[in-house]
C-alpha cells in the first residue's frame, strides 16, 4: 500500500536514517495493549484507541514506536548493540490536532557507552529537524534523572524517601508535598497494641505469624497478594520513613537544586559550585554529567543551544537519565523528544539488562512549522 | 418541552417523588403506576422520563434530557470534563454514598494514598505484575491515583458486582468502590485508607447545560423550588 498522506519530507527522514546507518524496522498496526498499559500506567487507558479481540485479548492501534520496536528488539534476538529507526502512523486521542498522525525516530538499543549514546540521539535529532526547518534556530530542552538521585541519595535520607521523591521527579506537585511531608516527622497510630508490642520488641516473625493468622481467619489468601513478611518489612520501613524528616537547611539544598535552569555551557560550572557550597558529595555523578556535557561537544551539538533542567524528568519508572525535548526557540511546540530509558527492555522481558536511548519526532507538528514559512 | 428524568425504582424513585411533591412539583405518572412516561400536575410544558441512574447519567451527557436526578459519582464517572457539559443545582440529601479506596484490613502498614504509592512502585518488582485494583470507576480512579496522587504504576480489573470480595478471591489486591456504612467493606475485611475517599456522593438535580435554557421560566422555577426544599 502506498501511503498518500505522508508528509511531503518523509524521503529525507529515510535517507538521515540511511545516512545515519541505523535499521529500517516497521511494527504491527495493531498491537496487544497490555504492554503499553503496563509500561505507561492506567492514564495512557483514555488516549489509547482499544478494541478486543474474538477471543476477548486486549488490542489497540499503535499509539508510539518506542515499545512495539523493543519487543521485536526482544522476539527477533539479533543481539545488541542496534540502532533502529521507524516511520510511521501513530494512534493517539488527542486535545490538540488528529488523533492519527505521523511519527519517525531513532531507538538506539544496548550502547555501553551512555555518554556518546546520548549525546548521538540529541545530535541526530537536533541534525534532522535542523535539515528539515533550515535558519530556524532549535532550543533544546534538558533533564537528568541520574543527577536528581544522586542529590537524593547524598542528601542522607533513607531509600524509602529516596525512592519516593524519585517517583515523583518531573511532577513538581508531588514533589512540593513530599518536601513539605519531610519537614517534619510523622506519627502512626492505630496499629493495635498486639502490634505495637510485637514492632517494640522487634519480632518480625512473631509480627509474620500474627499476619498470617489474621489472613487464615479472614479468608484471605497468603499467596495471591501481598505475603505476610511483605507486609510486615514495610511496616517496619514505614516506621522508619514516618519518623524521617529534613532539616530546613537540606529542604532547601533540594529546592534550591531543582530551580536549577541554566544553558548547558555553564552546567558544569554551576554544578560544581553547587555541590561545593553545599558540601553533597556529588562527585561520581557530577563527572558522569560533565562526561556528557562533553560528549555532546564531541558529538557537534551546539552546547549554548541546550538548556539544562535540573526539575525536568518524568515520572515513569522506566526513564533513568536523560530526558529531552526540541522545539523552535520561542515555541511551546514539542517537535521531537526522547530520553534514556534503560528500564524498559528487562520490564518487557528481556533476560539481559540493555541500555536504551532514543527520541521520536512530531511530524504533523513539523510540518506545521514548515508551512507556517511560506 | 423540558425533559426531567427520575430514577425508575426502588428507594431513589421514591425519595427524588417526594422532594418534587415538597417543591409543589408533584409527579403523577401517565397510564399506570409502573408507565416510564411521567408529568408534573398542573404544570403542562415538563414531562417525566422514568431511567435508570445510569441511563440518566448517559443521557444528561448526551443533553437529550434538559434534567436528571442522579448520584454525583455516575455523572462524575460517565462525563469527561463534567463541569462544563452539565450543571449540579442542588444536593438533594439522599442516595449517600462515597467513593472510595479500600485495601485489607491486615495491610498494616498501608493507611494512606502515599502508603499505596511505595506499595504500587515495589510491587512489579515483587510479584511480576502491576498492583490490580477491582472497580467499575475507571475515571474516578484514575484521575484520583494518577493526577491527584501521582500513582502511575496500577491495573484497573473492571468489575461489574461484588467488587469487595475481589481482595479475598484474589482477583484483584485492592478496590475503588462505593459505600454508604461501610458494613460491606467491613464484613469483607477491607478498609478505607485514611485520605482514600474519592467522592462524597449523593443525588443531585443535575441540568444538562444547553443554550436555549438561558432566559427560560419554566427551568429557573424548577430549579429555584426545588432549591428551595433542600
Amino acid at each position: 500500500m502506498t501511503l498518500i498522506n505522508l508528509p511531503d519530507f518523509a524521503g529525507d527522514l529515510i535517507a538521515d536514517f540511511e545516512r545515519l546507518g541505523t535499521t529500517r524496522v516497521d511494527t504491527p498496526v495493531i498491537q496487544p495493549a497490555e504492554p503499553f498499559l503496563d509500561m505507561a500506567g492506567e492514564d495512557l487507558r483514555r488516549r489509547i484507541f482499544l478494541t478486543q479481540s474474538e477471543t476477548g485479548e486486549n488490542l489497540c492501534l499503535r499509539p508510539e514506536f518506542t515499545i512495539p520496536v523493543c519487543m521485536r528488539h526482544i522476539e527477533t534476538a539479533t543481539g545488541t548493540p542496534k540502532r533502529y529507526s521507524y516511520l510511521g502512523e501513530v494512534f493517539r486521542q488527542r486535545r490538540e490536532g488528529g488523533s492519527e498522525f505521523y511519527q519517525a525516530g531513532i531507538e538506539d538499543l544496548g550502547t555501553r557507552d551512555s555518554a556518546s549514546a546520548d549525546a548521538r540521539a540529541v545530535a541526530d535529532a537536533v541534525t534532522i529537524l535542523g535539515g528539515l526547518l533550515p535558519e530556524r534556530p532549535l532550543a533544546v530542552t534538558m533533564g537528568d534523572q541520574a543527577m536528581f538521585e544522586a542529590v537524593v541519595a547524598a542528601l542522607g535520607l533513607p531509600a524509602g524517601w529516596q525512592k519516593r521523591l524519585i517517583r515523583a521527579f518531573g511532577e513538581q506537585t508531588q514533589l512540593e508535598a513530599l518536601m513539605l511531608r519531610l519537614a517534619k516527622p510523622e506519627q502512626v497510630a492505630g496499629l493495635g497494641a498486639e502490634v505495637e508490642a510485637l514492632l517494640a520488641k522487634d519480632d518480625e516473625q512473631g509480627l509474620v505469624a500474627h499476619i498470617d493468622g489474621v489472613m487464615e481467619a479472614t479468608g484471605y489468601l497468603t499467596n495471591a497478594s501481598r505475603a505476610p513478611k511483605e507486609i510486615a518489612r514495610r511496616l517496619k520501613d514505614k516506621l522508619a520513613l514516618a519518623g524521617t524528616s529534613l532539616d530546613p537547611g537540606k529542604l532547601d539544598v533540594l529546592r534550591e537544586f531543582l530551580s536549577l535552569n541554566v544553558s548547558l555551557r555553564y552546567a558544569p560550572g554551576v554544578l560544581a559550585d553547587f555541590a561545593k557550597s553545599t558540601g553533597l558529595p556529588l562527585q561520581a555523578a557530577v563527572e558522569r554529567f560533565d562526561a556528557r556535557v562533553a560528549a555532546f561537544a564531541n558529538a557537534g551539538v551546539k552546547l549554548s543551544d541546550i538548556t539544562w533542567r535540573a526539575a525536568f524528568g518524568r515520572p515513569l519508572d522506566y526513564y533513568t537519565g536523560l530526558v529531552f525535548e526540541v522545539s523552535l526557540r520561542n515555541d511551546h511546540r514539542v517537535l521531537a523528544g526522547g530520553g534514556r530509558y534503560d528500564g524498559m527492555l528487562t520490564l518487557l522481558g528481556a533476560e539481559e539488562n540493555i541500555p536504551a536511548v532514543g527520541f521520536s519526532l512530531w511530524l504533523d507538528r513539523i510540518e506545521a512549522v514548515r508551512g507556517e514559512r511560506s | 418541552m423540558i425533559t426531567i428524568a427520575l430514577p425508575s425504582k426502588g428507594r431513589m424513585k421514591d425519595d427524588a417523588s417526594a422532594i418534587f411533591e415538597k417543591a409543589g412539583l408533584k409527579v403523577v405518572a401517565v397510564g399506570n403506576e409502573r408507565s416510564y412516561r411521567g408529568r408534573l400536575e398542573g404544570i403542562d410544558d415538563v414531562e417525566i422520563a422514568f431511567l435508570s441512574a445510569s441511563e440518566i447519567s448517559r443521557e444528561i451527557g448526551n443533553a437529550s434530557i434538559d434534567f436528571g436526578v442522579t448520584g454525583e459519582d455516575l455523572i462524575r464517572e460517565g462525563l469527561a470534563e463534567a463541569d462544563g457539559r452539565v450543571e449540579f443545582c442542588a444536593r438533594l440529601g439522599f442516595g449517600h454514598a462515597d467513593v472510595v479506596v479500600a485495601v485489607p484490613d491486615i495491610w498494616l502498614d498501608v493507611d494512606t494514598m502515599a502508603d499505596l504509592g511505595d506499595v504500587a512502585a515495589d510491587f512489579r518488582a515483587r510479584h511480576g505484575r502491576r498492583l490490580a485494583i477491582a472497580t467499575k470507576y475507571w475515571r474516578l480512579t484514575q484521575q484520583f491515583f494518577s493526577s491527584q496522587h501521582g500513582i502511575q504504576l496500577y491495573r484497573i480489573v473492571e468489575s461489574l458486582g461484588a467488587t469487595e470480595g475481589a481482595p479475598a478471591a484474589g482477583s484483584a489486591d485492592i478496590i475503588v468502590d462505593i459505600t454508604s456504612t461501610g458494613s460491606t467493606l467491613k464484613a469483607n475485611h477491607l478498609k478505607i485508607l485514611s485520605d482514600g475517599v474519592i467522592l462524597k456522593s449523593e443525588a443531585c438535580l443535575v441540568r444538562a447545560r444547553k443554550a436555549e435554557h438561558q432566559g427560560d421560566a419554566t427551568v429557573a422555577e424548577i430549579i429555584s423550588r426545588i432549591r428551595a426544599v433542600v
